[in-house]
């Protein structure tokens, strides 16, 4: 079943829009939300979210219409901007007290298991928590009101590789049960490796993949080989090329792989993509 | 709103607000400007405020299941029960103030009647300035405090002169003779007609910059 449907969203800011942005994502499934800095994927985020005003573009939350169902679909959703960042001096269970009030569906047995589970002291400061942490406090609040989709903001940003395995791990588990689905962007493309199920890249406000992690890694090959190669007929498909002193290197779509002895052909991976793609 | 109110007083209330409505003690100072303890209340929403863009309450608050609109209806009504508990705190010390300097306050007007009146006019004008100024951006403070500061200052100079000024006015509102205060009375409505009916149109005009504000 469709989680969230994202149709022909446009945000036109005086430098930079957000073109027709289109994407959907099914139950029980892990998106990745990938983009160089300033690609749009938190202005997409904020749009879908309505904290800023789309010009024009339809979010659907279980089949029903984010502008038209806010509140219910403010209810099935985590949202959460890098981690809790908000009232950075308040306890966690005064944050919680007032958060839980809003939502008709929260279980408290829930969230204390969530808080043991994650080893989080409700008594603590929202500043006194880890990068981590705070992300996982803010799914402890998000899953204690059955949030069914959880939209990250670049989550692992600024963790350490331990925390951030862990924290992907978590993301996987939690989809474990087929009911909760996952949506967070990052630019940090080994996590997408690790846990992503789909890819959606966004290059300059508009979507220019959207797929299955392998079938995204599958459409493209790292090739190499002396710049003498470098014809105009293979140029035209080359995407991102480098040139270097000992030739050149390039990503280029499978379909498109020449038949040149003297080209070294290898298996792309993610990092690599976005490196050739955000040069060309 | 019931829940949105209680987050205001619970996470968004600077603790001087409650430091500050105490200041109608100052109403037993001899032969001081009355309105200035009142204006601490200004500064303590200035500081709930202030605070709420440090601790992104805004962001935390639209994230919730909530009208946008009812985000801006709790903390104006935030604001008008402060500025209410600020006056009823401070009838009392009215009084007594009046009962231990029998002389009068000779730094402005009497603690009487009209003087509340006004109060609630001065807090009006504060609100209506302020408060739609800031959800035009939801990150400028500093001028729409210093608006609010000067409207609330000018109305504050306009009420004084007139008890300053000898006048059949100066020695209408300038008393604490009961019989007078009696005829005051429609001044105080007045008041509280004005603010409540500014209260409306502050909360909409908030309301309406802030549902254009990209956050």
């Amino acid at each position: 079943m469709e989680i969230l449907s994202v149709e022909n969203l446009c945000k036109n800011y005086e430098k930079f829009a957000l073109k027709n942005v289109s994407f959907s994502l099914d139950q029980g499934f892990i998106m990745g939300f990938i983009g160089r800095n300033g690609a749009g994927k938190t202005t997409t985020l904020k749009s879908m979210m309505r904290l800023v005003h789309p010009n024009s573009g339809t979010v659907t939350i279980l089949g029903k219409n984010f502008a038209e169902d806010e509140f219910y679909c403010k209810q099935k959703i985590g949202f959460v901007l890098g981690g809790v960042d908000y009232y950075p001096k308040k306890k966690l269970k005064t944050i919680t007290n007032v958060t839980k009030r809003f939502f008709p569906e929260w279980d408290d047995e829930k969230y204390q298991s969530l808080l043991n589970r994650f080893d989080l002291d409700s008594e603590k400061r929202i500043d006194e928590l880890s990068a981590g942490m705070r992300v996982k406090y803010s799914l402890a609040l998000a899953l204690s009101h059955n949030a069914e989709l959880l939209i990250l903001d670049e989550p692992t940003s600024g963790l350490d590789p331990v925390s951030r395995d862990d924290l992907l791990c978590l993301f996987q588990d939690l989809i474990e049960d087929g009911e909760h689905s996952i949506l967070f962007s990052t630019h940090i493309t080994s996590d997408l490796e690790k846990c992503a199920d789909f890819i959606t890249y966004i290059k300059n406000g508009e979507i220019i993949a959207c797929t299955d992690k392998d079938t995204f890694i599958e459409t493209y090959r790292l090739v190499q080989g002396p710049v003498e190669e470098l014809n105009p007929n293979l140029s035209s498909k080359l995407i991102g090329v480098r040139k270097h002193k000992f030739g050149f290197e390039a990503l280029i779509k499978t379909i498109d792989l020449p038949m040149v002895a003297r080209i070294e052909v290898s298996a792309a991976n993610l990092e690599a993509i976005m490196v050739h793609i955000e040069r060309e | 709103m019931k829940n949105l109110l209680y987050k205001e007083f619970k996470l968004a209330t600077h603790p001087t607000t409650y430091l500050f409505l105490s200041f109608g003690l100052m109403l037993l100072i001899p032969n001081y400007p009355g309105y200035v303890g009142f204006f601490y209340i200004c500064l303590s929403i200035f500081f709930v405020f202030l605070t709420g863009r440090e601790n992104r309450d805004i962001f935390f608050t639209v994230s919730l299941p909530i009208k946008k609109t009812d985000a801006v209806k709790a903390r104006c009504m935030m604001i008008a029960i402060i500025e209410l508990v600020q006056i009823l705190i401070a009838i009392p010390f009215a009084f007594i103030g009046n009962s231990i300097n029998p002389a009068g306050n000779l730094a402005g007007i009497e603690t009487n009647v009209a003087f509340f009146g006004f109060v609630f006019m001065m807090f009006s004008i504060y609100n209506i300035v302020f408060i739609p100024l800031f959800y035009k951006t939801t990150y400028k403070i500093g001028i729409p405090f210093l608006f609010g500061g000067i409207a609330f200052g000018l109305f504050y100079v306009l009420v004084e002169m007139l008890v300053w000024i000898p006048s059949s006015i100066q020695t209408f509102l300038d008393t604490t003779n009961p019989a007078i205060m009696l005829q005051q009375i429609p001044i105080l409505i007045i008041g509280i007609i004005i603010w409540f009916a500014v209260w409306i149109i502050t909360y909409k005009k908030a309301a309406s910059n802030f549902e254009k504000v990209d956050i």
